[in-house]
Formats: structure tokens, C-alpha cells, sequence
């Protein structure tokens, strides 16, 4: 009970603070002081008090879209592991569902972006369809490396115990990797997608929600900001060497060090290095299902868990 | 099975009277009726075998050479029975929505809706005979009635090229099927299926292997399995929507039915069958996935989903056939559980989404992506249950495919007591599984974008509305049905639970029952999840939107970057949305392109034109096409008068005889 509130403590926070982490980082890394590290509250504040502006071209889609993608998005939530071996929502092949009920989120908000018959949403979708079958596999290999590995099957097992197989070490760097990149690719940043380019031809998760407004433009930014905390949460969770059950708060204390320390290196990417063009974008999300078959070979070498 | 006979005889009744010169509406009439009471009929006998009633057999005798035919209902074909005929009748229903506006004109609407009839009674036939000359029979009515169905538009030379395409690949098809059925009439010296069987499961090796590598080239042919399928896009595209849906939600799941009844007749199959069928299968849900991101024609669209449904599906009964080898009953209950409650899904979605098609084509006319547009201002109903039954067919929650695909995954990713390698071969397959789910994510959105969401692109079509009563009902009971299997899986299961067991039946009963519960508590979560997740979006939205009613909204143009569209033409169309993905996979894709590049200061009549046409189609026909040719060149070559020649074919000749003689002598008793 008590864990599964701090779970919830931290996916309604992490994704705010992580957002304001990057985004210092990014500041540092061109010398500004940059906005506070819960610019994005204020912000989500700001557009829950202002009254949304429709698209002539849309239906109703357009309006209720944003809340599916945030319910999609926190009903996940509740299933991926962030503390190490806890979710409150556990159950055999659990990672299924938590792929599927974000990839209902991902169709909403790509079927929301087509509602209003603009070329550039419909870009942004066509690039968020074709990205996310690449990412999908790759997500699969893993958990399936990661079951193999434990002889678990839910995703908190599978993630959370995999430090107690053998020859973690070695399966940790190629994960851990492919996991970076899957954040990338979901939560739209550098090198797969600029969060911050204003050229609409160039966008994928940006132009996609161009014409929402008010609440839910609020609704589908918590929600992608949500993502990241996600999968920064996961690579927290893989990493995690204690056991949430027992030492909450030192899995507390390293959770949340680690998430930010993927923040600050998601921030550092999108400093030192541009993004990809968009036909090289396929390429690097094959390595993530390279790096995750590369895992999978550990795993099969070693003979897995006896 | 008195019960069974008499709804045959109603249904070939009512076809009989459908072909009285009488008023179309009568006709239509006498069809659906005698559907509804063939269906009442069989459902009094079926669904209590389904859940648990003893088998029923039955024998008739016939004359010579045949002698006495056996038929015999058991949980497997209780199951296909069970929806099968209602989803005829469904489709019936449709029918007279459909054809509507042919009602008051001359065209003999009769024949129609007897073939209809024909339809359920190869049904029947197929899925109750024990004699395999019943079950070539009711085998080939349904070939034969799919085929004059498909040719509605007979006038039409396309949808006639269509059928005989189809016409011709489903007699391949047969002439496979009747050479495995020769080969173990000649071991098993009978025309019954269970001593098939008998001689199936004594006899594992060579004969065994070819047999079943024959009958599922046959039933992949009935199926449109990959590279089976180049029937399969014309000819969903040239039905009507109404046989179209049939066709691939209802009438090719024969073919997984036999595949099925054929599994369970070897008993114990190799290992290499159940990885065969597996990657068999998983091939054909990738083309055919693959296959449906270039497609411009809704129709065609849907077709090449079938294929990778049936692959699907084909991939849980791989998952079945090797638990059933390594004797382990969870994997088998998975494998089979999640790849009949599949067909039992897909049945409901893609017959939904053809429906949807239908409504599309009968007020447009047209059912290219590329021309419509904004359509779900118009017809609101059958935008939303295209959009529902494209997140079915993805397999996303809470619709019904997420159940069934989440026991294959399950299956594939159990981690059974399995070699290293043999998990982690089968997690390799799970994520070709994700990508092709992934992949029809893509093309569902696609089309629904194109067509129902923005603005109309083509102003000359006729102006949308909804569809007519007789075909929304239909529709929407598909619909109802998707969403319903998808947040209580378990009434689906019950259904599937009864053929599950006879694929258990190696295990005692108490393992039976856990694995089958340990299934249903799986299904259990899903559906739990489905529903929490329903319901959670529906609170929500409720909250948001409950007092909001009142307010004017404020309205504005499409943020187009400053440049409002001039014209409708210009938004994104089909093509652009899957161009970058398809030419990813142009070694899989046969992208066409023609174009005449713009020349010169003022520049003219310039156009691209990219088509995505079917590999194996085209392969198939410039090999016809060249055969003449080849043939021609290599006779040419030969020298006749060469004795070198003469004397090796005539070795090889002789190389075949004994061949031939060696199997046959094997083949005695």
C-alpha cells in the first residue's frame, strides 16, 4: 500500500521534475540559468485555465482524444515497474498489456492529429505510426531477453529481479541502451525528434497536438512528459539493487537519482548532438533492437536462468 | 442430428424457393427466414455440444460407391458451427441493405440469396462430416458458391477476372487436398476420418510429413495464408461488401477448421510441424500486414489483413502443435485457446470493418482512399465502428483482438520448461507478433484518417449519409460483439474452452481443468483491464465534459504554418502517409511507380503514380507469361536426334516409376 502510493507520488511528480531537468541541462549546457526545474506545472496550469480553441474540420475525436491519451498513459503507469521489483499493478505478461494500452494512446493521438486534415499532423502521425513498428519489436526482445533471464513474467519481476541473474553486468549495457533509445523514440527527443524545433515540415510529437489548446493540450503534454518518466523509470528500475519491499527508502533514494541521471543524460544528447535526418531515424531505432538481440545472445551464451 | 439434417433441408429448401418467379422481396424474404430457422435449428443441437454435451453422431446410407456417410458434431466444429451460421444470417441481413436499390428492378435477386443458403449448408457439411467425400463436398459448394457470389458484377470484366482468379486457386487448393486424402485413403483402406487418424497417428514419418505438408498448402489456399494469397485482394475487392465480409471473417475459416481437425486426427505432431506452422504462419502475418500499409483500395486493404489475421491465428495453433510435442498441456491450451478465440474475434471485427467498408461504397461509390474524406460527419455509425474494429484488428484494448493476442504472447512468452534457445526463439517471434501489430496500427490509421477524418477530397462523388437500417444492424451487432468479447473474454473462452480440451486429451482430466482454468484467469485480467480502462476513459471524459454543454465554443481555421489549404485536394493523402514506411520495405513491397517528371519553364501534365501490387500475383503471372517462351526456347535447344538425351530421360522416367512403385508397395498392407 505504502509503495504503491509513493508509485503514484512518483508518476505524478517525475514527469514534471524530469521535464525541468532537461530542460536545466540543456540551459547549463549553453550557459543560461535557465526556467525552474517546475516551469512545466506552471505551465500546465496556465492551459488548464484557458478556454480551448476548436478546428473548424474537427469531430468529436478531437475534443475527448487527449483524455484517452492520458488515461492510456497513466493506466500504463500503474503497470511498469519504476521502484525496482514493485508495480501496483502486477500480473503474468503485464508488459503486453502496458504496450498495448500505449499503443491505444499512440493511435488516439495520431487519429486526433488527422481529425483537423492538416498535411503537417498528418506528417507528424505518418512518422509516429512508422517510428513506433520499429520500437514495438524492439520493446518485445527486451522484456523478452529480461524473462528469459529471470524465468519471471511479469514486467516488475522481469525488470526489477534481473540484477540478481548471472552475468548482469553484461546484459545491463546493451538494455540499458536499447531502453535509452525506446525513451527517445516515445518521448519524442533528440536525435529522433526535436521537442523544440519550429519548423513544422520537421516535427513528429509537436505538430501533431499543433491544434489542441486549453486542457487538453494540457492533457497531452502531461502525457508525453509522462512517457519519459516511464521509461527513465524502467532504466531506473533494471538498475535498482535494492529491493523496494524491504529497503523502500533506499529504492526510493536510487530511483530517483537514477531517473534524474537519465534525465541530465537525455539533456546532454540533445546538447551535443543534433537530430538525425528523418531517414536515418528507422536505422537507429534498428539498434535498439539490435542492442536488445544483443542482450538476448548474453542471455542465450550463458544459458539464462537455470 | 435430426436437427442438423432438417436445417440442411431448410436451408436447400429455401434456396430452392429463392429461384420461384417471384417478387425480389419475397425472395429475400424466404432467404432470411429459412437462415433463422436453419440457425435455430442447428444452434438447439449445437451449443450443447459446445458446452459440454456428448458428441453426435450420425450415419445415412448412400449408394454406391460411397456406402454409408458418417457425420459427427463435436466441440470443434460445435464451435465453428456456432457462429458461423449466425453471421450468415448476419450477413443476409446485410444483403437486403446492400442490394436494395435492385429490389424493384429486373435482376433476379434469388439466386443471391440462395447461394447464401448454400453457403451455411457447405457449413454444415464440412464441419460435421466424418466421410471425407462429405467433406470434399461441402468443400467445393463453398468454393463454388464464394465464387458466383464474388461475380455479383458480372458485367463488369475485373470482378469476372477476379472470380475466375479465385475459381482457379481454390481448385488448386482442392486438387492438393485430394491427393492427401488419396494418400491415406490408399494406407488406411477407408473414406473415414477417424481411421485417417488412426493411421495418422501409427504411421510418423515421410508419409505423415507429406501429408501434412499437402494438406496445408491446400488449407492455406482456403485460408489465404502467404504465399497462398494472390486470390485473395481482387477478389475482395470486386465483392460485395456483404461477401467480402463473409468470405474472410467466415467461410475461408474452413480452412483453419480442417488444418485444425487434421492436428487433432495425428495426435502427437512432430516438433518440425509446430515450428513450421509457427514461422508459416508468422510470415503470413507479416507480408500480409506488410501488404496492407500501400494500399489504396479499402476493400483490397482489408483483404491483405485476412492474411495476416489467419497468420495470426495459424501462429497459436503453431504455439498448440508444440506443446502438443513437448507435451506441455499450458502451452497447448494457450497456443490453441488464443488461436481459435482469434478466429472466433476476427470473425467479429473484420466482417464489422467490411460492413463499415460497405456503407462507404454504397454511398460513394467509390471505396478509394485517395477520393474520400471527412466522412465521419456523415455517417457517424460507420466511422465508429470502422474505428472500433481497427483497434480490434490491432489488437489494442478493450476490443476483443487485444484478449486473443495477449494469450498468444502468453504462449510465446511463458517461458515453459524450454531450452534456452527454444525461449528465446519464441520471444523472437513474439516480437515479430509486436511489429505486426504495430504495422496494422499504422494502416488502420491510415485509412480511417483518409476516409472519415478531414474534409471530403472529391466534390463529384454523390454527398454521404448514414446507411440504411438493414445494414447498420449488422454492423452494429458486430460491433457490439467486439467490444463485448473484448472486456468479457471469458464468454469467448467458454466457447473456445470445449475444442481446447480435445487437444488436451492426452493429459488427465484434473491437468485439463487446472490449465484450462490458469487460461481463464489469464482472461480474466484482460478483461478486467479492458473494462477498468474503458470505464476509466469514460469517467473521465464524463468529468471534462459534463458541464461544458452549454458554452459556445470558439472556432477557428486548421493551423496550416499560415497557409490555409486552397483546396481539399491538397490535404495529406494515403500515399503520403505510407510512402516513407513502404519504401523501407521495398524488397517484401512492389512499389510501382510511373511518373513523368515535370519539363520545361511552363511545365504540363506531369504526374506520379505509385501502386503497391502484389509481389506473388506478378511473379505468378510474368512466370505464366514467360512459361510459352521458355518452353518454346528449350525445345528448340533439345536435339532430338540426340541419343544422350533420349537415353537420360528415359532413366529418369524410370528413376520416377520406381519412386512411385516403392511408395505404393509401402503403402500396402
Amino acid at each position: 500500500m505504502m509503495l504503491s502510493l509513493l508509485h503514484l507520488l512518483l508518476v505524478l511528480a517525475m514527469p514534471i521534475l524530469l521535464v525541468g531537468v532537461v530542460n536545466r541541462t540543456k540551459s547549463w549546457w549553453v550557459g543560461r540559468r535557465g526556467p525552474g526545474l517546475l516551469q512545466s506545472l506552471w505551465d500546465l496550469r496556465r492551459l488548464l485555465g484557458k478556454q480551448a480553441v476548436l478546428s473548424t474540420t474537427a469531430s468529436a475525436l478531437f475534443r475527448s482524444g487527449p483524455y484517452a491519451v492520458l488515461v492510456c498513459s497513466l493506466v500504463a503507469a500503474s503497470m511498469v515497474p519504476l521502484l525496482g521489483q514493485f508495480a501496483p499493478l502486477s500480473f503474468d505478461h503485464d508488459f503486453v498489456a502496458v504496450a498495448y494500452t500505449l499503443g491505444l494512446g499512440r493511435i488516439v493521438l495520431m487519429v486526433c492529429a488527422l481529425d483537423v486534415g492538416s498535411s503537417f499532423e498528418g506528417m507528424g502521425a505518418a512518422r509516429e505510426a512508422s517510428f513506433s513498428t520499429y520500437a514495438e519489436p524492439a520493446f518485445f526482445l527486451l522484456l523478452g531477453t529480461a524473462s528469459a533471464a529471470t524465468g519471471m513474467h511479469s514486467f516488475a519481476d522481469a525488470i526489477g529481479a534481473l540484477h540478481h541473474s548471472a552475468h548482469f553486468a553484461l546484459m545491463a549495457v546493451p538494455l540499458v541502451l536499447a531502453l535509452l533509445i525506446l525513451l527517445q523514440t516515445e518521448a519524442s527527443r533528440v536525435p529522433v525528434d526535436d521537442p523544440l524545433t519550429h519548423l513544422e515540415l520537421t516535427m513528429i510529437h509537436e505538430v501533431m497536438i499543433l491544434d489542441h489548446s486549453g486542457p487538453e493540450l494540457a492533457a497531452m503534454q502531461y502525457a508525453a512528459a509522462l512517457k519519459m518518466a516511464l521509461y527513465a523509470g524502467l532504466i531506473a528500475a533494471l538498475l535498482n539493487p535494492f529491493d523496494p519491499r524491504l529497503a523502500p527508502v533506499a529504492a526510493l533514494l536510487f530511483c530517483v537519482a537514477a531517473m534524474l541521471a537519465v534525465a541530465v543524460t537525455v539533456g546532454c544528447v540533445e546538447s551535443l548532438s543534433a537530430r538525425l535526418p528523418l531517414r536515418w531515424v528507422g536505422g537507429y531505432l534498428l539498434l535498439a533492437s539490435a542492442l536488445a538481440l544483443a542482450g538476448m545472445a548474453v542471455v542465450g551464451v550463458t544459458g539464462g536462468n537455470p | 442430428m435430426n436437427q442438423l439434417i432438417q436445417a440442411v433441408l431448410v436451408l436447400m429448401l429455401g434456396a430452392a424457393l429463392c429461384l420461384l418467379p417471384i417478387r425480389n422481396r419475397a425472395r429475400a424474404g424466404i432467404g432470411l427466414l429459412s437462415q433463422a430457422l436453419a440457425t435455430a435449428l442447428a444452434w438447439s443441437v449445437v451449443l450443447p455440444v459446445l458446452f459440454g454435451a456428448a458428441d453426435i453422431t450420425g450415419a445415412l446410407p448412400w449408394a454406391y460407391p460411397i456406402g454409408e456417410l458418417h457425420f459427427r458434431l463435436d466441440a470443434l466444429g460445435a464451435f465453428f458451427l456456432s457462429w458461423s451460421l449466425p453471421m450468415t444470417l448476419l450477413g443476409s441481413v446485410y444483403a437486403v441493405g446492400y442490394l436494395r436499390s435492385y429490389f424493384d428492378g429486373p435482376r433476379h435477386l434469388g439466386v443471391h440469396f440462395a447461394l447464401l443458403n448454400m453457403v451455411s449448408v457447405s457449413f454444415l457439411l464440412v464441419y460435421t462430416g466424418e466421410h471425407a467425400v462429405t467433406f470434399l463436398f461441402g468443400w467445393e459448394i463453398a468454393a463454388l458458391a464464394a465464387w458466383l457470389l464474388v461475380i455479383w458484377d458480372y458485367p463488369n470484366q475485373k470482378v469476372r477476372f477476379a472470380g475466375f482468379n479465385y475459381l482457379v486457386s481454390t481448385h488448386i487448393g482442392l486438387i492438393f487436398l485430394v491427393a492427401a486424402v488419396m494418400i491415406l485413403y490408399t494406407h488406411s483402406q477407408s473414406w473415414f476420418l477417424d481411421d485417417f487418424g488412426v493411421w495418422l497417428r501409427l504411421n510418423p514419418g515421410t508419409l505423415r510429413n507429406t501429408v501434412f505438408l499437402l494438406l496445408v498448402t491446400s488449407f492455406g489456399l482456403k485460408s489465404a495464408f502467404f504465399p497462398f494469397h494472390s486470390w485473395l485482394p481482387r477478389a475482395h475487392a470486386a465483392a460485395p461488401a456483404h461477401v467480402s465480409a463473409l468470405m474472410s471473417g467466415v467461410i475461408h475459416k474452413a480452412g483453419l477448421y480442417a488444418l485444425l481437425r487434421f492436428i487433432l486426427l495425428s495426435g502427437k505432431p512432430d516438433e518440425w510441424m509446430g515450428w513450421f506452422l509457427l514461422v508459416f504462419s508468422a510470415l503470413s502475418a507479416l507480408i500480409g500486414g506488410l501488404y496492407t500499409v500501400g494500399q489504396r483500395d479499402l476493400k483490397r486493404l482489408l483483404g491483405y489483413s485476412s492474411t495476416e489475421n489467419v497468420g495470426i491465428a495459424g501462429m497459436g495453433f503453431g504455439i498448440g502443435c508444440l506443446g502438443l510435442s513437448w507435451d506441455l498441456p499450458l502451452m497447448v491450451a494457450l497456443g490453441f485457446g488464443g488461436g481459435l478465440l482469434h478466429v472466433l474475434n476476427h470473425a467479429f471485427f473484420k466482417c464489422q470493418l467490411f460492413y463499415a467498408a460497405g456503407c462507404v461504397y454504397q454511398v460513394k461509390h467509390v471505396v478509394d482512399l485517395e477520393r474520400l474524406g471527412g466522412l465521419v460527419k456523415l455517417m457517424p455509425m460507420a466511422a465508429f465502428c470502422f474505428l472500433g474494429g481497427g483497434l480490434a484488428i490491432s489488437g489494442l484494448p478493450p476490443f476483443n483482438g487485444f484478449a486473443s493476442e495477449f494469450l498468444l504472447y502468453s504462449g510465446l512468452l511463458g517461458g515453459h520448461a524450454l531450452g534456452i534457445w527454444a525461449q528465446l526463439s519464441l520471444a523472437l517471434v513474439a516480437a515479430a507478433l509486436a511489429f505486426v501489430g504495430a504495422v496494422s496500427a499504422l494502416s488502420i490509421t491510415r485509412a480511417f484518417g483518409v476516409i472519415f477524418l478531414g474534409t471530403a477530397r472529391d466534390d463529384s462523388l454523390p454527398p454521404g449519409q448514414e446507411a440504411n437500417r438493414w445494414m447498420l444492424l449488422p454492423m452494429g451487432l458486430h460491433a457490439l460483439g467486439s467490444l463485448l468479447l473484448g472486456i468479457f473474454p471469458l464468454a469467448g473462452f467458454s466457447m473456445v474452452a470445449g475444442p481446447v480440451t480435445l487437444f488436451l486429451h492426452g493429459s488427465p482430466d484434473s491437468v485439463t481443468a487446472a490449465n484450462l482454468a490458469a487460461v481463464a484467469a489469464t482472461l480474466t485480467r484482460v478483461g478486467a483491464l479492458s473494462l477498468g480502462l474503458l470505464l476509466l476513459i469514460l469517467l473521465v471524459l464524463w468529468l471534462r465534459f459534463r458541464a461544458e454543454r452549454a458554452k459556445n465554443l470558439e472556432h477557428g481555421a486548421t493551423w496550416a504554418c499560415g497557409y490555409g489549404a486552397p483546396n481539399t485536394r491538397m490535404q495529406y493523402t494515403g500515399t503520403g502517409f505510407s510512402i516513407d514506411f513502404a519504401r523501407q520495405f521495398k524488397n517484401v513491397l512492389t512499389l510501382v511507380e510511373r511518373r513523368k517528371a515535370p519539363v520545361g519553364y511552363f511545365p504540363q501534365g506531369s504526374y506520379v503514380v505509385t501502386d503497391c501490387v502484389d509481389a506473388v500475383e506478378r511473379r505468378l503471372y510474368s512466370v505464366i507469361g514467360h512459361g510459352d517462351e521458355t518452353a518454346a526456347e528449350l525445345s528448340h535447344k533439345m536435339q532430338e536426334d540426340d541419343p544422350r538425351l533420349a537415353f537420360s530421360m528415359a532413366l529418369a522416367a524410370l528413376v520416377l516409376i520406381a519412386m512411385l512403385v516403392f511408395l505404393v508397395e509401402g503403402a500396402l498392407p
